[in-house]
């Protein structure tokens, strides 16, 4: 990342301390770190900040997260934004619909540590 | 006028004396014939009358009778009636019930589901918090931590760890509720799916330099129509349970067997074996039970929550399979064989 322009993540997470916890960890790998506390937020500020990579939670308050990846998959404009589902649902079910839906991925919180989140985002964005 | 007078009437009677009552006393009528005939008349008058008296009698008594029976019957029809009708209430009842323990079944299953995403994510979240703080602390992220604080936090961060795959596991059993009518059955080429595994095993059988080893028949597999994802959690917890089990230097063989490929229900069986800690010879019928540990692996691995083996034998199960395990017997190290057959094809239920 030394000359190129840093990458654009949008964290979409309403739980604070896990929200502060990722966007520090993403933040000093070099990230330019952007977060929504909630689906309509979210919605809001993707279009105006166009991330290249956007991290969503799937049970938010209001809009949940299915709706928002639904939007942005319907969005010409931001359908091309690699979307990974960070949620600590993880039922086979709730998979399955991330994917129809349009998620690059799907990991469930507690069964990755950030550094696993930073391989990850770095292969998504390769 | 000559009238008849009691001598010259009754003649030679009167002198024979035969009664002949004294005209005086104005009986001289039954002296008359006519009398006579009068009065057999009225007596057999008065006897008919009599019967038909009688018989009128009887008949009011039958009818009265009659009239008896029918009040006796309908009293009998009304009883049974009031008995149909409190069967009937029974019912009624038993319906409602039943309706009643149906809606609390509905309600317990709607309840079990609200846990299950309660569990997830109200568990989950905080685990996933404490998860990464101890591990970015440990790793120099957050600022320096000097190498006693790091061994601290690295043991914090394993039992953390644990705590989650405890709360991934009794995840899973809820998949145990699924009927096999939910599984996906699908033709999966089962070397590949074994082979993945292994793949990511290899590291943590590194780490304890055990010789972990694949095993396959020298001719291609076929498919076998499976839940791959199912069967994947099946493998995947019995290579666990024998890494985990193995001490160094041991050794860890998964083999897929096509010995009983040929047979009437052609299925695969595949194996794992390991040298590790064994099973208590008095535990053996218990290893597959929920929740239950056996004594050694407690003692080498505290915490576990029991479900992997319960959790296995149901999927296999499902599959029209069967899961079993034996001790290796001999003088080496104890170790046991855990294996299951695959049927290539499910049969429709």
């Amino acid at each position: 990342m030394d000359n190129t322009e840093p990458k654009k993540i949008l964290i979409v997470e309403d739980d604070e301390f896990l929200r502060s916890l990722n966007a520090k960890r993403l933040e000093t790998e070099g990230f330019k770190v952007s977060v929504a506390v909630d689906g309509q937020s979210a919605l809001d500020l993707i279009p105006k900040e166009l991330p290249d990579l956007i991290f969503l939670d799937l049970l938010l308050p209001g809009v949940d997260g299915f709706e928002v990846l639904k939007k942005i998959k319907a969005d010409e404009k931001t359908k091309a934004i690699p979307v990974i589902v960070f949620s600590n649902l993880g039922q086979k079910e709730d998979i399955e619909k991330a994917h129809n839906l349009g998620a690059q991925d799907f990991l469930v919180k507690a069964n990755f540590t950030l550094d696993d989140v930073v391989l990850k985002i770095k292969e998504v964005l390769k | 006028m000559h009238w008849p007078t009691i001598e010259n009437y009754a003649g030679d009677w009167y002198n024979k004396g035969v009664l002949i009552l004294d005209p005086f006393l104005n009986f001289s009528f039954i002296n008359y014939p006519s009398f006579w005939v009068i009065l057999l008349v009225f007596f057999i008058a008065v006897f008919y009358l009599g019967r038909f008296w009688q018989s009128r009698e009887s008949r009011l008594q039958l009818l009265i009778d009659e009239a008896n029976l029918k009040t006796q019957q309908i009293q009998e029809l009304e009883k049974v009636n009031r008995e149909l009708e409190v069967k009937n209430r029974e019912l009624y009842s038993k319906e409602l019930g039943l309706t009643l323990a149906n809606k609390k079944l509905q309600t317990l299953e709607e309840a079990k589901s609200k846990f299950i995403s309660v569990t997830t994510h109200q568990l989950r979240t905080p685990l996933a918090a404490i998860k990464w703080t101890l591990d970015m602390t440990a790793k120099g992220q957050l600022g320096p931590v000097n190498d006693d604080q790091k061994k601290f936090l690295l043991q914090g961060l394993t039992s953390t760890n644990r705590v989650i795959s405890i709360v991934n596991d009794l995840l899973k059993v809820d998949s145990i509720d699924a009927d096999q009518a939910d599984y996906n059955f699908a033709p999966t080429d089962l070397v590949k799916l074994i082979s993945n595994l292994i793949f990511e095993f290899n590291s943590q059988a590194a780490l304890k330099k055990i010789n972990f080893v694949f095993l396959k028949p020298q001719t291609a597999v076929p498919l076998v129509e499976i839940d791959a994802d199912k069967i994947r959690m099946v493998v995947e917890n019995l290579i666990n349970n024998a890494v985990k089990y193995t001490p160094e230097n041991g050794q860890v063989t998964v083999k897929i067997s096509d010995e009983q490929l040929n047979r009437a229900e052609g299925s695969l069986v595949v194996s794992v074996t390991d040298s590790g800690i064994g099973i208590p010879a008095s535990e053996t019928d218990k290893i597959f039970h929920k929740f239950f540990r056996a004594s050694n692996a407690i003692k080498a691995e505290p915490d576990g929550s029991g479900l992997g083996l319960f959790i296995a034998r149901d999927i296999i199960e499902k599959h029209g399979g069967a899961i079993w395990f034996e001790n290796q017997s001999g003088s080496g190290p104890q170790g046991t064989v855990f294996s299951f057959t695959l049927p290539l094809h499910q049969k429709k239920v």
